[in-house]
């Protein structure tokens, strides 16, 4: 029994490690998937210069996961249904600070407001940004990410130690 | 109609108190008073309803003239860039909204528009039957004769013209007819009939002989000549055998014939019939219909 509860206590310590490092590689696919995001609206509104909606829509849903939700967000206020503000758009989306998030509504909010060539600057511009957040972002994996699960593992075996 | 282009505090009263069907045009200026016009005459609209009085009048801000651009836009303005450019946007419902603001220019040429101040938002009507009185006089035996409708801005034109196309469906005149929508303004609704098809956002030009080479039509219908190059397209319809429906801005005949850019069409007589409108007795009033030589035929 007392076996068992040490494993237990150790999966544990290693599951809030890996939990904790989670947030930083949620933060690096994040920017990967808003990069690419706004690539990819670029290249469309200069070729089909099709619809905001339709053109989101459209979009590959694998890297739109990685966007937990925040093109949904964004489509709710395309459609009239909800107002275009920082709690709405970032709804369920808590790994993000709060200047990130500031750059991010102000990109959102500079779609559709403009020419093609306007808003293709508007996008190279922010794209800019988010590459340096992303870059940002993969240094915080890579440093505290890994960091996270060996203090887990560390403090499993601490309580490992204590208890026997 | 208009629901989400609108901000509630306009669109409420309109659609609750004042309605759609009998409304011509809707105008916001910036920090002044939301002006309905409606069977020829002007209105406030205040909170519970249509007014004559400044003081119950709701007035428009400019962040809210910049919303309904966005919005009838779709959100997306880069989409709609080549019809700002031209001062106007038409939604997907067939609304056209004529626009005012800063104008871009570029090495001389017109890049956007940009800090709209001001909106005119035009009510597109089906009139069923309104082309009925007209209709002996274009259709004959022999065929339809080219007639050019002509009026005011805002007297019925566009309205005329779907009509027509209806009543030619409605008869089973199986007439291909290409309607040339430059500016999306005749193909709302089913008001087309059945045998139509429509090229829409072309200019008259590109309209005319791509839709002559491809999709061999009998007639064009087309709204608001005007342009030197909408001539050539007459003419170039004109010598391929194709007929022609348009519509110009005139308020009467006689200050029509005097319009240079038409000269030419006019002593060629292209045009057999000239149907003109006016807005004595509401949109739509058939003041009459005059043939190649300006002879009235009818009088209303």
């Amino acid at each position: 029994m007392k076996w068992v509860l040490i494993a237990v206590l150790f999966a544990a310590c290693v599951l809030i490690g890996w939990i904790f490092s989670m947030r930083y590689k949620k933060r690096e696919w994040f920017y990967s998937a808003l990069i690419m995001f706004a690539q990819k609206l670029d290249v469309e509104i200069n070729f089909s210069r099709e619809r905001l909606k339709k053109l989101i829509e459209a979009m590959d849903e694998k890297n739109k996961k990685n966007l937990y939700g925040l093109d949904k967000n964004y489509l709710t206020y395309l459609d009239g249904t909800a107002e275009l503000s920082q709690e709405a758009l970032f709804k369920n989306i808590q790994f993000l600070k709060a200047d990130e998030k500031e750059t991010i509504f102000l990109f959102f909010r500079s779609l559709g407001r403009s020419d093609v060539m306007g808003q293709s600057k508007e996008i190279a511009n922010f794209s800019k940004r988010f590459d340096e957040s992303l870059s940002k972002c993969s240094q915080e994996n890579k440093k505290y990410g890994s960091l996270c699960i060996k203090l887990g593992v560390i403090a499993g075996l601490f309580l490992l130690v204590i208890l026997i | 109609m208009l629901e989400g282009i609108l901000p509630d505090t306009v669109y409420i009263p309109l659609a609750n108190k004042v309605g759609f069907s009998r409304l011509n045009e809707i105008r916001l200026r910036a920090d002044k008073p939301v002006l309905l016009s409606a069977m020829g005459q002007k209105f406030f609209l205040g909170e519970s309803g249509a007014c004559k009085e400044l003081n119950r009048a709701i007035f428009a801000t400019k962040s809210m003239i910049e919303e309904i651009v966005f919005r009838a836009s779709e959100c997306s303005i880069y989409s709609v860039n080549e019809q700002i450019k031209k001062g106007y946007i038409v939604t997907s419902e067939g609304v056209r909204i004529g626009l005012a603001g800063n104008v871009i220019e570029e090495s001389g040429a017109l890049k956007t528009m940009t800090g709209f101040s001001s909106v005119n938002i035009r009510i597109p009507h089906e009139v069923k039957n309104c082309s009925l009185k007209a209709y002996s006089s274009i259709v004959k035996d022999t065929g339809i004769l080219n007639t050019l409708v002509i009026s005011p801005p805002g007297a019925g034109k566009t309205t005329f013209l779907r009509d027509f196309v209806w009543q030619l469906s409605e008869r089973n005149l199986a007439y291909n007819i290409l309607v040339l929508d430059e500016r999306g303004e005749l193909n709302i609704g089913k008001g087309l009939g059945l045998f139509s098809d429509v090229i829409s956002f072309s200019s008259k030009k590109i309209g005319f002989e791509n839709g002559i080479r491809s999709l061999a039509p009998n007639l064009i219908v087309t709204d608001e000549l005007g342009e030197w190059e909408d001539m050539e397209a007459v003419r170039y319809a004109s010598n391929s055998g194709v007929n022609i429906m348009a519509s110009a801005h005139s308020d009467s005949i006689d200050s029509f014939v005097k319009k240079q850019a038409f000269k030419e069409i006019l002593d060629e007589k292209i045009f057999k019939r000239f149907v003109v409108l006016s807005m004595r007795e509401g949109p739509g009033t058939l003041e009459g219909i005059f043939d190649e030589n300006f002879s009235r035929l009818m009088r209303f």
